[in-house]
């Protein structure tokens, strides 16, 4: 993977909020993300998730009032000089607070209003307002207001506005905040199926480390700004003082793994399992 | 508040005018609003009134209609009282009679229901058309016959942004009702209007970036998603709507014969009963205005 040219990059970015804050919401960020990368961004509130998904499309610095430092590199783009409107025909983004994002008479307009201005044509813009409805279980919903839906609803229609419009990259800021359990599972499965079978890249923000673990290539693990862990899911869970230490928390297979090397019950080597199959393959051997 | 809400939205329908293209009833609403500014002939503008109230009973949306003139008429009353004695007339005026410390005009009267029946035409004419016409499909034909997609984007979203607004207020208004502050009345309503007025910029702000982030504003090609069709009966009505209200317009231009103001004569009798009541009617309404304002 790591002789591949990387599809995003940010190198040594970082990014100050205008007003009293005088610490950097972003710190020295370099990261590098690759095609088809499914990447889980951890972190605890205020840790700089959401910055650094601004920076991605360029909204951070084009469109959002601040210091910015350093450069990121998407499909050899400078974000800096690339209008966010440009940017939009390869970075979809959903962002965390779907209710602010409606402007249309229905859903099947809102979700058109992309496309539109992407130029597709009337029957293009048709079976792909079906077809993506079909993908975020809103079918049926079409000519409903979309301030008339429920928060679920509306986290499902901006996930499908985002996806109509054909991204290679899909940022998706905690997407399923105001989901009920089963529709969480649903649009995890939706980011998963998107990323396995139409190799889209899938930068997520999420708190859920149990799903991030089973479905994620890479693991990037912010605190106050910076990046301190990248890795895959079993690398980064790995570092178990560490993020026990920020506060976060772990897969409850891994948690259980490392209780059993202190009480020393069993010698795990690290690194340890993180999903709940890849423990009962390893725990088969040594218990 | 939300009684004072004034609801002009699409009553859907499926009135030979519902399933009319926006354009034509656009222009006729034009039309009639040229035609409404060319003249004070009272007979002309109530003529163009009863039209649109025919219509109004046509296309079904005669209940939206009334709530709606439930509160613009007892407003454009005021009219009447104002003008009668202070006429937006050149002078010299011919007094009626007296009212009280004023005099009453004949040509107030003449101007206070020329105005009434103007504005009652134009609004008439205008809720005909939005109250039956899907917004979008509004929008998409206005797009379709050169407005800019940006200038129609802001029309869409006001239209919008009015009831959600409507809402955050009520839902601070309660919020503050709970905490035991004032939660009626205009004391209560001004410390409201600062978090909702913040919500708004930042809801516009979040807005525009969800916006840019989906291409908007792009350059090239643009399409439309909403489609509108012109039928060769929508084609017909654009043209009488151009004709009809343009000949009518260009005649009371021209024949100076129809200037009544001073041919038509009020009896002291009638004047006085209409202005009174004109008065009364504007203010039962501001009781029952104020009434609903601060039991909400
Ligand atoms: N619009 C803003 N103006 C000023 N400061 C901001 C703004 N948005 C975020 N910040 C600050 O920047 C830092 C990083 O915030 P950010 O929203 O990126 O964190 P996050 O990891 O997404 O948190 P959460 O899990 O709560 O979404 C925080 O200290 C926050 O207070
Ligand atoms: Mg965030």
């Amino acid at each position: 993977m790591s002789d591949k040219k990387p599809i995003i990059e940010f190198r040594g970015v970082t990014f100050w909020y205008g007003g009293a804050n005088d610490k950097p919401a972003i710190k020295n960020i370099n990261l590098k993300i690759h095609e088809g990368e499914y990447v889980a961004l951890l972190g605890l509130n205020g840790a700089g998730k959401t910055t650094l998904q601004l920076c991605i499309n360029g909204v951070i610095p084009n469109s959002i009032m601040g210091e910015f430092e350093g450069e990121v590199i998407v499909y050899g783009n400078d974000t800096y000089d690339t209008p966010v409107r440009e940017m939009a025909k390869f970075v979809g983004m959903v962002f965390d607070n779907p209710e602010f994002q409606l402007s249309q008479m229905s859903v099947a307009e809102e979700i058109a209003l992309g496309m539109e201005s992407l130029g597709f044509s009337y029957d293009e813009m048709t079976k792909t307002i079906t077809e993506v409805l079909e993908i975020v279980g809103l079918r049926g919903l079409e000519d409903r207001s979309p301030f008339g839906l429920s928060g679920g609803q509306q986290q499902r229609l901006s996930i499908a506005s985002a996806l109509a419009m054909r991204p290679k990259i899909l940022v998706m800021d905690e997407p399923t905040s105001n989901v009920d359990p089963i529709g969480k599972e649903e649009i995890f499965a939706v980011a998963e199926q998107l990323n396995r079978e139409k190799n889209m890249t899938v930068i997520m923000a999420e708190h859920e480390v149990e799903v991030m673990a089973a479905y994620a290539d890479i693991v990037v693990v912010m605190h106050e700004g910076e990046i301190l862990l990248n890795g895959t899911p079993e690398e980064v869970f790995s570092n178990v003082d560490l993020i026990h230490k920020l506060g976060l928390r772990m897969p409850q297979v891994t948690e259980y793994a490392h209780r059993l090397n202190q009480l020393n019950l069993a010698s795990i080597e690290k690194p340890y399992p993180v999903t709940l199959d890849s423990a009962v393959e390893r725990f088969k051997d040594i218990l | 508040m939300q009684g004072i809400v004034i609801p002009i939205t699409m009553v859907p329908g499926n009135s030979t005018i519902h399933r009319m293209n926006p354009l034509p009833k656009l222009l006729w609403t034009l039309g009639i609003l040229a035609l409404s500014f060319s003249t004070r002939n009272i007979a002309v503008l109530g003529v163009a009134c009863l039209i649109g109230l025919l219509l109004v009973f046509y296309s079904g949306i005669t209940k939206a209609y009334v709530r709606v003139a439930m509160i613009l008429f007892p407003i454009s009353l005021t009219l009447i009282t104002l003008q009668s004695i202070a006429p937006a007339f050149p002078r010299p005026w011919t007094a009626i009679v007296g009212f009280g410390p004023f005099t009453i005009y004949q040509e107030g009267i003449y101007s206070g229901i020329s105005l009434l029946l103007r504005i009652m035409a134009m609004t008439t004419w205008a809720m005909v058309t939005i109250m039956t016409s899907h917004p979008s499909d509004i929008f998409t034909s206005l797009k379709k016959i050169g407005m800019p997609y940006v200038l129609n984007f802001i029309f869409v979203m006001t239209l919008q942004l009015i009831p959600i607004l409507q809402s955050e207020f009520g839902i601070v208004l309660n919020a503050q009702k709970s905490r035991a502050m004032k939660g009626s009345g205009f004391g209560a309503i001004l410390p409201s209007m600062v978090p909702v007025f913040v919500g708004a910029i930042e809801r516009v702000q979040q807005l525009s970036i969800s916006l840019e982030s989906r291409a908007f504003g792009s350059s090239g090609k643009k399409t439309s998603f909403r489609q509108v069709r012109m039928a060769f009966s929508d084609y017909v009505a654009l043209f009488l709507g151009f004709l009809v209200p343009g000949a009518a317009t260009y005649w009371v231009i021209v024949d100076k014969s129809l200037d009544w103001s001073h041919s038509m004569v009020f009896s002291p009798a009638f004047s006085i009963t209409l202005v009174l009541g004109a008065t009364i009617g504007f203010l039962v309404f501001v009781f029952f205005a104020i009434r609903a304002a601060l039991s909400a």
